[in-house]
């Protein structure tokens, strides 16, 4: 790694060290991101390319909102790398669908991966400093070494949970037994959990306790971190009623399911604010290393006020790979909600500890920064077909 | 506003009555003439038909006014006496026979349409709607037409200026809303009637199947897709301008939301000009035919899917010399993709089409065997021996429809519509003697 990379590599994990109450400043954060998008217009070949055909260029670019936006589906089908691909020390998959080519994420070094991940889970899943024993209803590490998702999960489990943090996923199988027995021996220790798992794999686990009659009453301070993406794999099922359920069958009430979004192609995660505003919201903020713009997909520019638009993430903790990832997912922009409507709900619904982390870190001192907030609403698929014409999903050509 | 029970069975007792008077009262070239003298009345610019169409169709279809326009013009201008009467004289051998007996071979013979068709409308080009309506005036019968959500304009405002001409003909058919999911209001629709005619996606169309009585006729008309080959003969720089038009108005007509609409050009290497050389002209054709018929406003969820597809390809296009995108300089107004795989590709549609290079008709029928069943029109340039051939090859896969490049859009109405007739699959015969 050369002094050049190097130095810039520390300069974005400082930010990222001085944690998520730390705003940036536009002009801050400019200065890095264009520095990040020199040296991967320098480095990786298929985006200079990209960026020459655009005319979007270190020469031209004045603003890091006009740094070229990388579709993930490009992963799909080049290595997006400012190093030789051979040397990464790790590599993420998509899973995608069986039909579709896997994209890749490679990692250079796991630093700026795993720095990202520690103080934006610390602020937004556990800020109220429990240590848990972590339940994962997803492979662990070792079991799916591709999995930026379950890697992500081998972090938080090692920094945030503790030796009784478990993974309930092995040979792509979701252990509900297991999960049943871990959820009983709790409640009746009056122990908190804390639950991690994707959509899919909750659906599953709720239809399990649906078809066994089970419902449990977990204790006070328990939560739960779900992220999105169904890909398939089972029914599909709206958020509020997903939620609806975690909260009747479970027992962990709504304003304590966080949802998580992110995608193999980020280094960086967004969470719902629920846990630090306590009540639930599907409001998500940037941190200081990040950026999210919405993006009017017929105009190319920023969307209106409260539009909907295509989510653009611009990601400084990727700076091996692509900084501005032009995400396939919707989202509208959601200014920070005003902690002070809440407080009294909050204090009435969800304990002590977590109404103290409202008013002390929510209450913005960097408001600014944190106006980039959004929400995710949907994908930029399945529009409504008003035609007669079949189109991709129809055709099945395989 | 959706319909209730009693008015669906209003509905279906005023257009049966209407039937009986019409029946006894209209010959069929007096429906011919009507028909054909309502259609026409929509074609003059000024005609006020014209005016409330495109008033009120933009906004449910999607469709701009000019495209509005351009949809009055290819469903209007296909429907004159001449072709009602060669429809008829094609599929039931003679006009009259719905009127007398008349002489075939030695007996004689006379058709009957069912007493009473419910057609099922779909999707937002008005074209097939307006067809199937004429079939039902045509065969006399009472007709209950469910008016699509996405266009409930054209069929209604085409009963209108049918009733304009001959009341007591407007009088057997009755236009009614209601939302899919009724199932109550479908059952009653469907319940008495002789004939079924329905237009959606598979998924709908199985499910009128199945709840059509079981001695009705049934005709469904699912979704399919069109594609085109220009075979090499075509590429040559004299022809390429006049090619290039025609296949921009093939694909953006209907911002290529219709059945007939190609998602793929194959373009046959080893020409004058190269496969290279159709995109970037078809590119100019459609930007030419945008600045006349601009495509409609998409919604967030149509332009998402319009950017997910283009922007993937420009990134391809950047470094990969195998891909090139030609593309409307701003907005999502049109997109040219070419790409050198042979593998079909279905377009997301709003005028975003294929240019793939071939070795020639051969491996175009590779390409496509998979889903033959699905195609509904394959668009050729030029029509020569070796297209006849082709189009023979298509014929065995089950294509039901092989046309010239730019004819795609305008199939006459005498076209086997999804291969089958249109008239001739509902009528029964009495023979005498």
């Amino acid at each position: 790694m050369d002094q050049t990379a190097l130095d810039l590599q520390q300069r974005i994990l400082a930010v990222i060290a001085r944690g998520v109450a730390q705003a940036t400043t536009d002009e801050e954060f400019d200065g890095l991101a264009r520095e990040v998008f020199v040296f991967q217009y320098e480095r990786c070949a298929p985006y200079r390319a990209y960026c020459d055909r655009l005319k979007l260029t270190p020469q031209t670019v004045t603003h890091w909102k006009q740094i070229p936006a990388v579709p993930t589906s490009a992963f799909k089908s080049f290595t997006l790398t400012c190093f030789p691909a051979e040397e990464a020390v790790a590599e993420f998959h998509t899973s995608g669908t069986t039909r579709e080519k896997a994209g890749k994420h490679y990692l250079r070094t796991l630093d700026l991966y795993e720095a990202a991940i520690r103080p934006n889970f610390a602020a937004y899943l556990v800020p109220d400093d429990a240590r848990l024993p972590m339940m994962v209803l997803m492979p662990s590490p070792q079991e799916a070494p591709h999995s930026s998702l379950s890697h992500m999960m081998g972090v938080v489990t090692r920094e945030f949970g503790t030796e009784n943090s478990e993974f309930y996923v092995e040979d792509g199988l979701l252990h509900v037994e297991r999960v049943v027995r871990d959820l009983s021996e709790a409640q009746l220790a009056h122990r908190p959990v804390f639950l991690l798992g994707t959509a899919f794999a909750f659906v599953h686990l709720l239809d399990h306790l649906t078809r066994q009659g089970l419902k449990f009453e977990v204790a006070e301070g328990s939560r739960v971190m779900e992220t999105g993406g169904f890909k398939g794999r089972s029914r599909e099922m709206p958020k509020a009623e997903l939620y609806g359920l975690i909260e009747r069958l479970i027992g962990v009430p709504k304003a304590r399911i966080v949802n998580e979004y992110g995608m193999t192609e980020l280094s960086t995660q967004f969470y719902d604010d629920s846990l630090r505003v306590n009540h639930q919201t599907d409001r998500k903020a940037a941190p200081p290393w990040a950026r999210v713009v919405i993006i009017d997909p017929n105009t190319g520019r920023e969307s209106a006020e409260m539009g909907r638009g295509l989510v653009r993430v611009y990601d400084l903790a990727n700076m091996w790979s692509i900084l501005c990832v032009q995400t396939e997912d919707l989202g509208v922009r959601r200014d920070p909600e005003r902690i002070d409507d809440h407080k009294r709900d909050a204090r009435r619904t969800s304990g002590r500890e977590g109404a103290t982390t409202a008013s002390r870190d929510a209450c913005p001192t960097g408001e600014k920064a944190r106006a980039d907030g959004f929400e995710v609403v949907g994908r930029a698929a399945g529009a409504e077909v008003r035609g007669c014409s079949l189109t991709a999903e129809d055709l099945q050509l395989e | 506003m959706s319909a209730t029970i009693e008015q669906i069975r209003e509905a279906i007792g005023r257009t049966r009555e209407a039937r009986e008077r019409v029946w006894q009262h209209r010959t069929t070239d007096a429906v011919i003439t009507a028909l054909a003298q309502a259609a026409k009345n929509w074609l003059d610019p000024k005609s006020p038909w014209r005016k409330r169409a495109v008033e009120q169709a933009t906004a449910p279809t999607g469709f701009s006014e000019a495209m509005v326009n351009e949809a009055i013009d290819l469903t209007f201008g296909a429907i004159t006496y001449e072709s009602l009467g060669e429809l008829l004289d094609r599929e039931l051998g003679n006009r009259r026979v719905l009127d007398e007996f008349c002489l075939r071979g030695r007996a004689q013979t006379r058709a009957m349409g069912p007493r009473l068709i419910a057609h099922f409308l779909a999707g937002n080009v008005p074209a097939p709607g307006i067809v199937s309506m004429c079939c039902g005036w045509l065969l006399r019968s009472a007709n209950l037409v469910k008016v699509s959500t996405h266009d409930p304009v054209f069929p209604t405002l085409f009963l209108e200026s049918v009733r304009e001409v001959d009341a007591e003909l407007a009088d057997c058919v009755a236009t009614l809303d209601w939302p899919r999911g009724e199932l109550a209001l479908t059952q009653t629709a469907v319940g008495d009637a002789d004939a079924v005619i329905a237009y959606g996606d598979d998924h709908t169309v199985s499910a009128l199947r199945q709840l059509a009585p079981a001695a009705a006729k049934f005709l469904g008309y699912g979704h399919k897709i069109s594609f085109a080959v220009v075979a090499k003969e075509a590429m040559t720089e004299e022809n390429l301008p006049q090619l290039a038009q025609a296949a921009a108005f093939d694909a953006s007509v209907y911002d290529q939301q219709g059945c007939l609409s190609p998602h793929v050009f194959y373009v046959e290497e080893r020409g004058q000009l190269g496969p290279r050389k159709f995109a970037a002209a078809l590119a100019d054709a459609m930007a030419a035919y945008q600045a006349r018929v601009p495509r409609g406003q998409l919604s967030v969820e149509e332009a998402a899917e319009v950017v997910k597809f283009r922007t993937g390809y420009e990134f391809a296009a950047a470094s990969d010399r195998r891909i090139g995108v030609w593309a409307s300089p701003s907005g999502t107004d049109y997109a040219v993709i070419y790409d050198d795989s042979p593998a079909f590709v279905a377009s997301c549609l709003n005028r975003i089409v294929f240019v793939k290079p071939t070795d020639g008709y051969k491996r175009v029928l590779d390409a496509i065997q998979k889903f033959a069943s699905s195609i509904s029109t394959v668009g050729i340039a030029p029509m020569n021996e070796r297209a006849l051939a082709f189009a023979n090859d298509l014929a065995r896969m089950g294509v039901h429809r092989v046309c010239p490049i730019g004819q795609m859009q305008r199939p006459p109405l005498t076209w086997h519509h999804d291969g089958r007739p249109n008239l001739a699959d509902l009528v029964t015969w009495t023979d005498l003697g």
